[in-house]
């Protein structure tokens, strides 16, 4: 199948089997930030935008993606500088293999208007339900929360 | 008590290039010329290989090979006893057990071909309970498992034992509960989950023009692997050299060989490199899950409160391999262990692991702790309502203070079991019980050794005064290097910024025992005082290197105690865990941030294993092998989280430290149990605790309320 893309900015025509992951094309392209988690969208370690929409790569097939505008962690990490600082600066991983999903989920947050707080106006709980589709095994999740917030604050 | 601690001069080495998505980890390299490699794993538990049919695997393009056991060489690996095969040899004892494993150039092909091997098994009688495992006549799991190389069991032994562990002085502790004006004798147990690491498990093995391999891969313990996967393939260590890499999450999983030796073998043979890739369902199936225990604990106190004895009794499904186990029992030192929080005048262990046809258990963080503490301090729960006594005071007259010599006969100069105690029942409550909830309050204490050992570490002057430090330990996340880097930086007093700090190969350094056992941030600190020691004696001049290990430090004993604020609905079972007070035993801390990381991570792993985690084994298949069936907390699960570091403890070595990674998780579920007790009276000794046992004890309450009326 024939398809154009916008990936991270710059316009890809390519022709690839409909049914590859998003996830397979991208690691194929060398972007290898984008990680395989549980391959089933369960853990969201391989969250990409795709029109400023966080989804799961592993899940999306190559063949639905045609004029659209996908971002992955490598585009964000030049063209919003300050997402990662958020995470440097709270300090919001571990071993790292969830990160640039969190990283992800976070930049979705704020093209979704996620931070103005939840009916009770609570933010931090608002954040927690947005990275839901996030695990994190080891760092307990606060610095994550902390740098979703520091980051949508900024 | 406040937080005292070294300045911060710099976050961890790590965060950058894992906020970027540029740290690679074994997944991301790619060899060119690489085989790919696709597993056919057993769907059987426990039968023989009648055929396997290559067939239509090998007829796809782009297979190079479909390799079975007959291929290989008849080798085993393990830890510590080798009785797992590279590759099952006519017998299948596990579902997900390796039975064949094909070769392809690429990975959509090697895995599209393995769905296409077709077998055929004749069923044998399978044992999956690790009680029924012990009845006489139980199907054996293996025919003669006191011949493999390493095993701990005789032929006297049922043949199902893969380990027994006993100690202290059984009679008299039979006499001394029989004379207690109180005793508690239950049962509790505990299900298996995985360790929960989210990168799979995966390798690459490049075999070299000189006859080595060289293997990257999710290995915690880089030295250890090596010399299994030689041991296992009679190679000499040095055949192998093991690549640093950086580790997708550990948390005791990565220290089993799994599919290492297969790949080194593959690769030789080929002489092409092989990378295997595993996903994520068949990580969760087939590799080194927790042990599932079923714990008896019987303890007694006189009628002033004061404990009389205790007789431990655990019983550990193995599975159907030991070669996840690395210590020398084959044990799992957390039930050995069991004795050591309290003063007992009388005490008996007894650690039972048998095999099962189950998938192979392994280690996880606090290996057999999480199912000793559950039992251990429920019980003593149990035992305080028994007596009349409150939880918290009860505990505080029993547990070990300065001085005490524990039940094994270690002094141990300090004991700060209650201060931690009393830091965490004193923490004002700080998440209210919603209306018409049931609060509960529960506490739990767990105690354990710290103790440093032997690794070797190299420094190397830089024309700009700065240093580069080489080391033999991966980063698993817990900020390890950048504890090196801190700590050195301090005892050369310069900018932490100018020390560099790289993990390099097996063949770049004399060894480590890996990643493990809490003792890294402790092990790092003693050999970078030997590091530091040498560089002045070297007149400040040329690299230098260190193994530490030829005076280690006494260990120093750890606590954490453990409250769990909840609310239960009456009604349903529901439990809500409101709010978790972990306080923390500590010496000086080197890095907060990475240091209060371990906290809230272990705490938030414990309350997985209380409420929400179990593979759910049945009949040797799990029905929770993907990350949706097997619940992991996520960020709108967790509960308040509040920490109190209890400060001012004697640690290791010139930093003064302790160990963090393994005490927050193990105490949990004992105290959520409690508190539920707490909130409706309904004791639950079963993980994890749901709401259906929950509400199903209440019934049963309800019904005896009602007798008794």
């Amino acid at each position: 199948m024939k398809l154009t893309v916008d990936l991270n900015g710059s316009t890809r025509h390519i022709d690839l089997d409909a049914t590859t992951s998003l996830l397979d094309w991208l690691r194929s392209l060398g972007l290898t930030g984008t990680k395989e988690g549980c391959g089933i969208g369960v853990c969201g370690a391989c969250t990409v935008l795709v029109d400023d929409l966080p989804v799961s790569s592993c899940l999306t097939l190559i063949g639905v993606l045609d004029d659209r505008h996908v971002v992955t962690v490598e585009g964000v990490a030049d063209s919003d500088p300050g997402l990662v600082e958020a995470f440097v600066d709270c300090e919001a991983m571990q071993c790292g293999i969830c990160t640039p999903g969190h990283v992800m989920a976070a930049a979705g947050a704020r093209r979704a208007g996620v931070g103005l707080g939840d009916d009770s106006g609570d933010v931090d709980e608002e954040i927690r339900q947005w990275l839901a589709g996030n695990l994190c095994r080891c760092t307990g999740y606060e610095t994550i929360v902390a740098a979703v917030r520091s980051y949508l604050e900024r | 008590m406040s937080q005292t601690t070294l300045p911060r001069r710099m976050s961890r080495t790590d965060s950058r290039s894992k906020a970027t998505g540029a740290t690679l980890y074994t997944a991301d390299f790619e060899h060119r010329g690489a085989l790919h490699a696709a597993v056919v794993r057993s769907t059987v538990s426990s039968a023989r290989i009648r055929l396997i049919d290559c067939t239509a695997a090998r007829s796809l393009d782009g297979v190079v090979a479909v390799v079975s056991a007959g291929d290989l060489p008849e080798a085993l690996c393990g830890r510590r006893v080798r009785d797992m095969p590279l590759i099952a040899r006519n017998v299948i004892r596990h579902v997900g057990e390796r039975v064949a494993v094909v070769l392809a150039e690429s990975r959509a092909t090697a895995e599209a071909a393995a769905a296409l091997v077709e077998v055929e098994y004749d069923d044998l009688r399978a044992v999956f309970d690790a009680q029924a495992a012990l009845r006489d006549g139980a199907p054996r799991v293996h025919d003669e498992p006191w011949r493999y190389p390493g095993a701990v069991v005789t032929e006297a032994m049922h043949p199902n034992l893969q380990s027994v562990v006993s100690e202290g002085d059984a009679d008299t502790t039979e006499d001394r509960l029989a004379q207690s004006a109180f005793l508690v004798d239950e049962t509790y147990t505990i299900p298996s989950t995985k360790q929960g690491y989210l990168e799979p498990q995966a390798w690459l093995a490049v075999p070299l023009d000189d006859g080595r391999v060289r293997l990257r891969g999710t290995t915690k313990s880089p030295y250890r692997l090596r010399e299994q996967v030689s041991t296992c393939l009679g190679l000499q260590p040095g055949d192998l050299e093991v690549e640093p890499t950086p580790l997708g999450g550990d948390f005791g999983g990565k220290g089993a060989p799994g599919d290492a030796p297969l790949c080194v073998a593959l690769a030789r043979m080929f002489k092409r490199p092989v990378r295997l890739v595993l996903r994520s369902a068949e990580d969760l199936t087939a590799t080194d899950a927790r042990h599932p225990a079923s714990v008896r604990v019987r303890v007694g106190c006189d009628s002033s409160g004061a404990l009389t004895a205790m007789a431990f009794d655990a019983l550990f499904s193995g599975g159907a391999y030991a070669a996840h186990k690395p210590t020398a029992t084959v044990n799992l030192h957390g039930a050995v262990e069991a004795a050591l929080g309290y003063r007992l005048p009388a005490w008996s262990v007894r650690s039972r692991v048998v095999y099962t046809n189950t998938v192979p258990k392994g280690h996880m963080r606090a290996p057999g702790a999480t199912a000793t503490i559950f039992a251990v301090e429920s019980a003593i729960d149990e035992l305080a309502a028994a007596a009349g006594l409150d939880p918290v005071e009860f505990r505080a007259a029993n547990l070990l203070g300065d001085g005490d010599v524990d039940a094994y006969g270690h002094r141990w100069r300090q004991a700060r079991a209650v201060p931690t105690l009393r830091a965490a029942a004193t923490a004002p409550a700080s998440v209210p019980t919603p209306q018409g909830w049931a609060g509960g309050v529960g506490v739990a204490v767990y105690c354990r050794p710290t103790a440093a050992s032997s690794t070797s570490m190299r420094l190397l002057p830089k024309a700009d005064g700065g240093f580069e430090v080489e080391v033999p330990i991966p980063e698993t996340g817990t900020a390890n290097h950048t504890v090196v880097r801190e700590l050195l930086a301090e005892r050369l007093d310069v900018p932490a910024e100018l020390v560099e700090v790289r993990q390099v190969s097996t063949s770049q350094l004399p060894g480590d025992p890996g990643v493990g056992g809490s003792r890294v941030t402790v092990g790092i600190a003693v050999a970078v005082d030997e590091l530091a020691r040498r560089w002045e004696l070297s007149g400040k001049d040329g690299p230098v290197e260190v193994q530490s290990g030829d005076s280690l430090p006494k260990p120093v004993l750890s606590y954490a105690a453990q409250v769990a604020r909840v609310a239960v609905d009456r009604a349903t079972g529901q439990v809500k865990v409101l709010e978790l007070v972990s306080a923390v035993d500590v010496a000086r801390v080197v890095n907060p941030v990475a240091h209060q990381l371990q906290i809230d991570g272990g705490t938030v792993m414990g309350f997985g294993s209380a409420v929400m985690e179990d593979l759910i084994e049945d009949d040797g298949q799990l029905w929770a092998a993907n990350l949706g069936e097997l619940k992991l907390p996520c960020a709108a699960d967790i509960p308040k989280l509040t920490t109190v570091l209890v400060e001012g403890g004697d640690g290791i070595g010139e930093a003064n430290v302790k160990s963090i990674g393994e005490l927050t998780n193990v105490a949990v579920p004992a105290a959520v149990a409690n508190a539920i007790a707490d909130a409706v009276g309904v004791r639950v000794r079963d993980l994890p605790l749901s709401a259906e046992k929950v509400w199903r004890g209440s019934q049963s309450l309800g019904e005896e309320r009602g007798l008794r009326s």
